[in-house]
């Protein structure tokens, strides 16, 4: 599977489009993350917590979208794009969304 | 998770069909499309597939144990590593089915975490909200007094005569104290007294009419001089905003109903606090009555003209900001038993000017 972010792929002309497919992660980091990087905004620095919650859901977003694509039976994903926001009361939760053309090449 | 493009081999040896392989936490998914145009999609459990590298070809070799006949190859040895590491990852221990035991010892931790955090909120957070109560200076407790009197707009209301007499009454009560204690009586019907922090004392006079001897108003003034001499305002300041601001941090973030819920429990604890704060109050009045040898029953009298003054308490105690009436005079019975009593001719003299 070829994932790209590029509208279209070197030397290898698109065959097939198979329509847009898109997935979400919204994850919600625990109380206790939570606690860490609300102590991190308060001395400063980076927050590896939080970093990593919106690394998995990123993943979780990718993986998903790869695998819809599989059921299309596509062979790539052009102009990949994500989209990060927070959601729920108190923007506790993140959100990925990833947006792609599932093609075959 | 990866991604390879694969060549699918229906039986070994059969002409090679292209595919894309994802590798999945447990799974290969696998898919490719049939000469006749149609989607196949195949699903290998990990721990079902048999890896190999083949080194002259330079191919990575996955075939299905237990339904033989197909074979993927992947060109280079990435995918057979991440195969193998995926594989080795799902035997470790906590991709297992965990066992009750370990449901036991998870469940332990998190109520110890919780109970860590509750200690803290119960011991550590008052405890230093005092601490740092006692470090603020009369001047400011005066400062905050003084602002909160006036946002009261009870000036112009006061009654000169009778707060000219209770100040004199409470000098003549030789009280030793840090504090300039400035007593106020202002004119309203309520049965009430309280004190400010940093020395001032209000007393309504609807309550100086229920006081029918001097050891009653001396037990009023030892109680309320009592607040203010023991930090009583600035404690419960501290402790609200320390209980709060801890709150704030641990559940801040969630919704409406859990800070209902939340705030409420912590109204309901800092109630328990008031009222040890009043039973203080009581006790160290009682200490100064004692010591200057004036009647003890000068609470009990006080406490009585209060239940009469509010008949119908129907609250139970601990929604109250106060110990119960009947308990209070049960508990001053109980400290008074052996005050020696001698009548004090100049406080007896002084408070017949009130009459």
């Amino acid at each position: 599977m070829l994932i790209t972010t590029t509208s279209a792929v070197d030397g290898r002309p698109v065959q097939e489009y198979l329509g847009v497919i898109n997935a979400q992660s919204i994850i919600g980091a625990n109380i206790f993350k939570d606690i860490f990087a609300g102590l991190r905004d308060v001395f400063g620095g980076r927050s590896k917590t939080y970093e990593k919650v919106l690394e998995q859901a990123k993943e979780d977003a990718l993986r998903e979208l790869t695998q819809k694509a599989q059921a299309l039976g596509a062979n790539g994903i052009l102009g990949v794009d994500l989209d990060f926001e927070t959601v729920g009361s108190g923007s506790s939760m993140l959100m990925v969304i990833a947006t792609g053309t599932a093609v075959r090449l | 998770m990866k991604s390879y493009f694969a060549s699918y081999h229906t039986t070994h040896g059969a002409a090679p069909i292209e595919s894309t392989v994802l590798v999945l936490d447990k799974n290969l998914s696998i898919g490719f499309r049939n000469p006749d145009g149609s989607n196949v999609m195949l699903n290998w459990l990990l721990k079902d597939v048999d890896v190999s590298f083949d080194f002259p070809t330079q191919h990575t070799k996955l075939r299905h144990t237990q339904q033989p006949g197909g074979e993927l190859l992947i060109k280079g040895n990435d995918a057979a590593n991440f195969v193998k590491e995926m594989q080795a990852e799902q035997k470790k221990a906590w991709h297992q089915k965990s066992s009750g035991k370990e449901w036991i010892r998870n469940s332990l931790l998190f109520l110890g975490i919780l109970g860590i955090l509750f200690l803290l909120y119960l011991l550590i957070v008052p405890w230093l909200s005092q601490k740092l109560a006692s470090k603020v200076s009369i001047k400011t407790e005066k400062q905050l007094g003084d602002a909160v009197y006036d946002a009261l707009g009870l000036a112009g209301q006061e009654d000169a005569a009778k707060t000219y007499v209770l100040n004199e009454f409470f000098a003549a009560m030789e009280v030793p104290t840090a504090y300039n204690i400035q007593i106020t009586v202002v004119n309203d019907d309520v049965v009430n007294a309280f004190a400010l922090p940093g020395g001032r004392i209000v007393v309504y006079t609807a309550l100086l009419k229920e006081i029918t001897s001097y050891p009653e108003l001396a037990a009023l003034l030892s109680h309320e001089f009592t607040h203010i001499n023991n930090k009583h305002s600035t404690k419960r300041i501290f402790r609200q905003l320390g209980s709060k601001v801890f709150l704030g941090l641990l559940f801040g973030r969630f919704g409406t109903v859990t800070s209902v819920v939340v705030n409420h429990a912590d109204n309901l604890k800092s109630l328990t606090y008031s009222r040890s704060l009043e039973k203080e109050a009581d006790q160290d009045g009682l200490a100064i009555l004692t010591k200057r040898g004036i009647d003890p029953k000068g609470f009990t009298d006080l406490f009585n003209h209060l239940k009469e003054a509010a008949p119908v308490n129907s609250m139970p105690e601990f929604l109250g900001s106060h110990p119960d009436v009947d308990k209070r005079i049960a508990y001053i019975q109980e400290t008074s038993q052996n005050a020696t009593v001698k009548e004090d001719v100049q406080l007896k003299a002084i408070f017949e000017k009130l009459k």
